[in-house]
């Protein structure tokens, strides 16, 4: 008990010293506040030293506001997992109960309405974010060696924001997601050897069910963060280690190098408040309307797309058919994958007219296939051709019915019978 | 003696070389009877009548060949066959009355559950005085059902299959030239599929729409007389009649002085009369000024508010599903709704219009207490965008500070 006591006024004591000595204008403040941290764990492991070199660190001068793509991405996606974690409070999982779980939480849980529709346009300007980044560094052609790696950890990420995008579609379960993902996974599925077996993994079932539901949700939850964590470090640790790329032209001693506290933390906070601003005015103004429960029995009358991919994909197939999508997608596999095999010195664009060339249509053509396809309203074909549509012939004019044909007709009795019974007369 | 050696040996063979046909799926299994025609001496030349045979339902009660055409099926030779009892193809009159042989006859029809009281339907019908006044014009049995292949209107094979009635009538009726004769117009089926009996049958696979054979009757049809009219359309809109018979067109509709519903709705085609055109359609009779016609007016006015409220009712509640609101409430006060608004379709048929207006505050009251419900969650939507304020003041105050910053830090040299 004595000991106890003891124990206890000891550690208040040492507590009072930490807030004592953090009282001082240090940036670690709040960290030391927080007691623990600045305590005799620091003595071993020289946290404070560590962070104190991170803000010394300084920012070569031509940073500028180019560079606050990759940093708009990564806010999102830290507004994508904060409103992500705060939905699944709410939702469930399951074909029963997600449908009323998302109804309830646009309509009764508190600011649960600000929660969705964030998480809705985080997640499409998320994509904007990420290809606005790579358009970047595709531009100043800061790929080139030695930062060819982290182009295509910027890659993988790229899928993943798409994994990310496609897995959490389904999720509301009403009908806009459910019969968009039916029609995706009918697509994959008619793709040669991989389609069948990729979507039956995927689906889980004959058709788009509840077990196709936990899948996708098992993916969005629980194995895309870890592999975008993952990543997401790499990718961080590659920034730092390689340094901000040089500037494409060598103009020396022009801006002098900036340090990152405070100067660099308070452009990016300026950036990050209005970016927040912008994410919370479009949610709140543009909700996503919450469409009937899905009906594996009906499908609706349209699809409205409620993600930028499914937007473009929707206005590619409208206005080029299948192989409109088909092409421009190979464009963009295409112009990522240059960075891979350009490994010339060159960096400046006009010195690169092809690769500019094909940059820009792929650019220009995705923001206008955005725009169009904000505007189409697809119906899907299995609707078209579920709807008896009466056609003059659809009745039988004829009374009657045609009858099968049966094949030839079984053999005729024994041949001699007929001459045998002729005898016999 | 040898005769009947020779038989057995020729009806061994025939057994001995016998294989099962393969049937349709949807084919009745095979009875107990002997089902093989094979050993019948008919199927040697008429084999085609002998695989439509075996698709319909006689084939399965051991009707065989000559119990029909007569003759010999067990000569193998033509003249042999065609010996005794032999009828060939019969005439059309005769066919009407070989058929009715057996299925005039309840003792034998009772074990199958069929009426046996088609042959004097039959000749009742306009079809029927034709035929046995010797026009050849006229369908017999086999015009309708197929000869050989004998289906059950249930099958949906059969030519008198719900949805194959329309167009196995109108093989005759659609015949322009041989419609001329008798003065009969051919539009029929057109008018029919594009009606709300034939949009329910084919579009929506309703098989209680009536066919032709609903009001006109299948073996005994003829054309309902106008003071039948009413009762074979309240057959099915029973409501609808008992209002009329209540209102001022009731007695002379049931009198004849009325062509009954046709007065205001077409018969093939039973269209339905629209409600902004329900006026209009008085006017046909009454001259627009007259106290008639003005009653019209009045009960077209309540009718079209009243679907305004229920269209305004759905679109409410559409927009509560929309904005992701539990609407179970409000779709159980809309079914109240729909009865109040289905009994006025009801009651406009008895021109009662103290009735009509009883109904039609009905209807708005639900329809404005859902639609409040909607209103107020749309204010509540409305009142989310109120966040910006702090949102962008709370943005632009941190811009303007960091800005401060940068202006302090500029001063110092950083």
């Amino acid at each position: 008990m004595i000991a106890m006591r003891k124990w206890i006024a000891r550690w208040l004591s040492q507590f009072w010293n930490d807030l004592k000595a953090s009282t001082d204008t240090g940036v670690l403040a709040v960290a030391r506040f927080v007691g623990l941290l600045y305590g005799p764990i620091d003595g071993q492991l020289r946290i404070d030293e560590a962070l104190r070199k991170a803000l010394r660190y300084r920012l070569p001068g031509h940073v500028s506001w180019r560079h606050a793509l990759g940093g708009i991405t990564y806010l999102l996606f830290i507004v994508l997992i904060v409103t992500g974690v705060l939905l699944s409070f709410y939702y469930r999982p399951s074909a029963q109960e997600a449908y009323p779980s998302i109804r309830f939480i646009v309509s009764q849980v508190s600011l649960g309405w600000l929660m969705r529709d964030l998480h809705v346009w985080a997640a499409s300007l998320i994509v904007i974010a990420v290809l606005a980044h790579m358009a970047r560094v595709f531009v100043d052609a800061a790929y080139k060696p030695p930062r060819e790696t982290n182009w295509l950890v910027g890659l993988l990420l790229l899928f993943l924001v798409l994994a990310f995008g496609a897995s959490g579609y389904l999720l509301p379960w009403d009908q806009w997601s459910y019969w968009t993902v039916t029609q995706v996974l009918d697509t994959l599925s008619r793709l040669p050897l991989l389609g069948p077996i990729v979507v039956g993994v995927l689906r889980g079932d004959s058709i788009v069910s509840g077990a196709t539901l936990s899948r996708f949700f098992a993916i969005h939850v629980i194995i895309l963060p870890w592999v975008a964590l993952a990543l997401l470090g790499f990718h961080f640790t590659l920034v730092r280690k390689h340094g901000i790329a040089p500037p494409k032209h060598e103009v020396a001693g022009t801006a002098p190098s900036v340090p990152f506290f405070p100067h660099h933390l308070l452009r990016s906070l300026r950036v990050a408040l209005v970016v927040l601003a912008i994410v919370i005015s479009a949610a709140a103004l543009f909700p996503r309307p919450v469409a009937h429960v899905a009906n594996p029995y009906e499908p609706p009358d349209q699809l409205v797309s409620t993600w930028v991919p499914v937007d473009v994909s929707l206005a590619l197939i409208r206005y080029l058919g299948p192989w409109g999508l088909a092409l421009f997608t190979l464009l963009g596999v295409a112009l990522a994958l240059i960075p891979l095999f350009d490994r010339r010195p060159e960096r400046d664009l006009r010195h690169r007219p092809l690769v500019a060339a094909l940059g820009l249509v792929f650019l220009l053509g995705f923001a206008g296939a955005w725009l169009v396809g904000r505007q189409v309203r697809s119906v899907l074909p299995s609707a078209r051709s579920g709807e008896p549509a009466l056609e003059a012939g659809s009745v039988p004019a004829e009374p009657g019915v045609v009858l099968p044909d049966l094949g030839p007709t079984p053999p005729r009795p024994a041949d001699p019978a007929p001459a045998a019974l002729r005898g016999a007369q | 003696m040898i005769r009947r050696v020779v038989r057995a040996l020729l009806i061994g063979g025939a057994l001995a070389t016998w294989r099962p046909v393969p049937l349709q799926a949807a084919a009745p299994p095979a009875s107990a009877v002997v089902q093989d025609t094979v050993g019948y001496g008919c199927v040697i030349c008429h084999a085609d009548k002998r695989r439509a045979f075996q698709l319909g339902v006689h084939a399965d009660r051991g009707i065989r060949c000559d119990r029909c055409h007569g003759g010999n099926p067990k000569a193998f030779a033509l003249p042999a066959a065609h010996t005794g009892r032999f009828l060939g193809k019969p005439s059309k009159v005769g066919t009407a009355l070989l058929c009715g042989s057996c299925h005039s006859d309840p003792d034998q029809m009772r074990q199958y559950g069929l009426p046996a009281g088609q042959l004097a339907e039959l000749k009742t019908s306009r079809h029927g005085q034709l035929l046995f006044r010797g026009n050849t014009d006229v369908p017999t049995c086999t015009n309708c059902h197929d000869a050989h292949t004998v289906l059950p209107p249930v099958d949906a094979r059969s030519s008198v299959y719900p949805t194959n009635i329309p167009g196995t009538c109108a093989g005759c009726h659609q015949n322009k030239t041989l419609m001329a004769r008798y003065g009969l117009p051919t539009g029929q089926l057109v008018d029919y599929e594009k009606g709300a009996h034939g949009t329910a049958l084919f579009e929506r696979q309703n098989f209680a729409a009536p066919t032709c054979i609903g009001c006109h009757g299948s073996h005994a049809a003829l054309p309902p007389r106008v003071t039948e009219i009413v009762h074979v359309c309240d057959r099915c809109h029973a409501e609808l009649g008992r209002a009329l018979y209540r209102g001022p067109h009731g007695q002379p509709a049931l009198s004849g002085k009325l062509p009954g519903c046709l007065g205001c709705h077409t018969n093939h085609s039973t269209e339905r009369v629209p409600p902004e055109r329900i006026a209009a359609v008085c006017t046909r009779c009454h001259t627009p000024d007259s106290p008639a016609a003005l009653r019209g007016v009045e009960i077209q006015r309540r009718v079209v508010q009243a679907m305004a409220d229920k269209q305004a009712a759905e679109q409410a509640i559409e927009d509560l599903v929309r904005s992701g609101r539990q609407v179970t409430d409000e779709r159980f006060r809309y079914q109240t709704l729909i009865t109040d608004y289905q009994q006025i379709a009801e009651v406009q048929h008895s021109l009662d219009l103290d009735q009509l207006d009883d109904l039609r505050l009905r209807v708005g009251s639900v329809s404005a207490s859902i639609r409040t419900t909607a209103e107020r969650a749309a204010e509540q939507r409305w009142e989310h965008k109120l966040i910006l304020i702090p949102v962008w003041f709370l943005a632009l105050a941190a811009v303007a500070l960091v800005r401060f910053k940068f202006s302090e830090l500029g001063r110092r040299g950083e």
